[in-house]
């Protein structure tokens, strides 16, 4: 067996049983999103479906109308009125929250209407509570709509004469066709597209943090670098070992944070069709495809964190360089969420931002070959650069003996 | 045998170790010009107090750092030219008894015998040699997070020892230990040489210099004060201890020896 294959062996045995380390880089990202995902949706029905069934207290004032005007709020489910007579202890109820919402009838509403004017509804409001607000907007808009056809059929005027036009869905091959030529894989890889390589790229780097900190920095600090480097294995085969057990690790991580995330949209409630579209979007070709885009990123992130690690005289002063430089590198992964960032020929060249792009794209299956194949050969350059880097590095006895 | 030659090394010095030290010098000599030769079957002791330079010159030996002058060499290798056949002829054994804490005994010397090149059947036989005199059969499967002190450092002595090395380095290998652990170390130093080895150790504990060297040099401040033979050395005593005599040497710059 290769020496640096024998050092990885090694190494990967190590990592393997250490607890704190599986749970970090294994765990952690194969079961936070599922547990993650579900408390969101969990949370958000329930919210959601409590907020809907709180019960909204409206104070009213008629200005001497009858109540006929008010009966559609008073028929609806979960609210309760209350009367008021004057609109400045309203509004205070409404600030102090003894009340949700005040509605008021302007003075000679019934007949600014029957004279087919337009009476007002005064409302007041909590902004903070936009979703109070939108219960009740929706009961005035039906009163609304249901007064202006009860108005237009008083005057004998057709009730279609309110609207202009109406747009259809296209008759194609016989078939209702609703206008929308993108396929829904399309759709997905614009707006859900960025999160995948998010989500990969953030897994990535903590899956390569640990393992990188513990075999460079971890090792010097326990003292069994030392060790090592008197066996007569040369240096970079030695490097090359721990390289792979980094690389490996951050892949494994990254890898299980997808499944975890394929898992919880298995496991969470998402309509069958949107379903069936993931499952054909995640084709071994499409995986592979990312896989050959996302392991020089890899690489990247393994030689850009070796060197620090070798330079850093213990595994706290490692830890404290490499936990901001996670927020630097995965900050620009954010680009991926942003609309109007496409891959061109100036993005295609920006680390990270290339790789989120780029799958964007393989996922929408709309790859520009030339521009992904930039972003291939500019990742490639990176990672061997990182590697020169770290072969450097690994080769100063100055940094290899950093906190005698 | 090892033979050092004229062995420099300077440290280049950051602006943070310059103001540290108070000096506008870029650079720090750790070793100057210091020469000595370790005969196989023999005992070199490497004496000084500390940061006279000794495991810097240790360090150099075992290749794990360059000369910036002078010569090595390790059983007929040049360490710059050849380090990696130096390394394979050398054990090298500290008093830490730094090892993987979640591998087990019997894994960390199957490691170090695989780096080492040994092969199987040797290696069991090697295995079997040092797990019975050093009674280590009962916690070999253990891994080296649960062991005692004394323990690990059979650990360490084992892996010292599974590529058989014709030339053993021992820097400060009692040092934090117990008494009884450090008997394991004594013994140790002790079958090297009746196996023919090259030993050379660094201490400042001068009962064990008594006990163990046949040939000894102090150095102090990177520079050689004293080389010679232990019985030349004990014959200069003129009714001082050792470790009186060794004070007095390095207070003096060697003008005794």
């Amino acid at each position: 067996m290769p020496k640096f294959l024998r050092v990885a062996k090694k190494e990967f045995l190590d990592m393997f049983r250490d607890r704190r380390s599986i749970i970090r880089m294994m765990l952690i990202p194969l079961i936070a999103f599922p547990i993650i995902i579900n408390l969101v949706v969990t949370i958000q029905s329930s919210v959601s479906e409590s907020a809907a069934k709180e019960e909204l207290k409206i104070g009213y004032i008629l200005n001497g109308e009858d109540e006929k005007w008010i009966k559609p709020i008073k028929e609806t489910q979960y609210i309760s009125l209350v009367a008021y007579t004057d609109k400045d202890k309203m509004r205070a109820d409404v600030k102090n929250e003894k009340i949700n919402m005040g509605i008021r009838l302007e003075e000679g509403f019934e007949s600014k209407f029957l004279d087919n004017k337009t009476p007002n509804i005064f409302v007041d409001f909590r902004g903070a509570e936009m979703e109070e607000k939108d219960r009740l907007d929706d009961i005035l808009d039906t009163m609304n709509d249901s007064l202006v056809q009860a108005r237009l059929k008083a005057q004998s005027i057709d009730t279609s004469i309110i609207q202009a036009f109406e747009y259809r869905m296209p008759i194609v091959n016989g078939m209702p066709y609703n206008g929308n030529t993108s396929e829904k894989q399309e759709i997905i890889g614009k707006y859900a597209g960025g999160f995948l390589p998010y989500i990969f790229i953030a897994f990535l780097f903590m899956g390569c943090m640990y393992p990188a900190i513990d075999l460079f920095a971890g090792e010097k600090e326990r003292g069994t670098m030392e060790t090592l480097l008197t066996t007569p294995v040369h240096r970079t085969q030695i490097l090359l070992g721990k390289m792979i057990v980094i690389l490996s690790f951050g892949l494994l991580s990254a890898t299980l944070a997808l499944t975890g995330l394929f898992l919880s949209l298995n496991i969470i409630d998402i309509n069958a069709e949107m379903m069936a579209v993931i499952n054909d979007i995640l084709s071994p070709t499409l995986i592979l495809t990312l896989y050959v885009l996302l392991i020089p990123l890899a690489i990247f992130f393994t030689g850009l964190m070796t060197p620090i690690s070798i330079y850093a005289k213990s595994y706290k002063e490692a830890q404290s360089t490499m936990v901001p430089l996670n927020i630097i590198v995965v900050l620009p992964a954010v680009a991926g969420f942003i609309p109007g960032i496409e891959l061109n020929y100036v993005t295609a060249f920006i680390p990270i931002v290339n790789v989120v792009l780029a799958t964007k794209q393989i996922i929408a299956g709309n790859m520009d070959i030339i521009l992904v194949g930039i972003t291939f050969i500019s990742l490639v350059l990176l990672a061997a650069i990182s590697v020169a880097i770290s072969y450097k590095q690994f080769g100063k006895e100055s940094n290899i003996l950093r906190g005698d | 045998m090892i033979r050092v030659e004229n062995l420099r090394k300077e440290f280049k010095l950051s602006k943070q170790q310059k103001k540290e030290r108070n000096t506008t010098d870029s650079v720090a000599v750790a070793v100057n010009g210091v020469s000595f030769n370790c005969e196989p079957g023999r005992v070199f002791g490497l004496l000084g107090p500390n940061g006279a330079g000794k495991t810097t010159t240790l360090r150099m030996i075992s290749t794990m750092l360059v000369p910036s002058s002078g010569k090595i060499n390790v059983n007929g290798f040049d360490v710059v030219e050849e380090p990696a056949k130096a390394r394979a002829s050398i054990g090298f054994l500290t008093g830490s008894t730094h090892l993987y804490a979640r591998l087990t005994a019997d894994e960390i010397i199957d490691y170090f015998a695989d780096l080492n090149d040994v092969p199987k059947d040797l290696r069991e036989v090697r295995k079997e040699h040092y797990y019975s005199l050093l009674d280590m059969h009962d916690f070999k499967g253990k891994r080296l997070g649960q062991l005692s002190t004394g323990m690990k450092q059979k650990v360490s002595i084992t892996r010292t020892m599974i590529h058989d090395p014709q030339v053993v380095v021992f820097d400060e290998p009692t040092s934090g230990l117990d008494v009884i652990t450090a008997e394991n170390i004594i013994q140790l130093i002790r079958d090297c040489r009746e196996m023919g080895k090259t030993v050379i150790f660094s201490s400042h504990i001068m009962t064990e210099v008594d006990l163990l060297c046949d040939d000894l040099a102090i150095i102090n401040k990177g520079d050689l004060v004293y080389s010679g033979s232990m019985d030349d050395f004990r014959a200069g005593l003129n009714g001082k201890s050792l470790t009186q005599q060794f004070i007095d040497i390095v207070k003096e710059g060697g003008q005794n020896a």
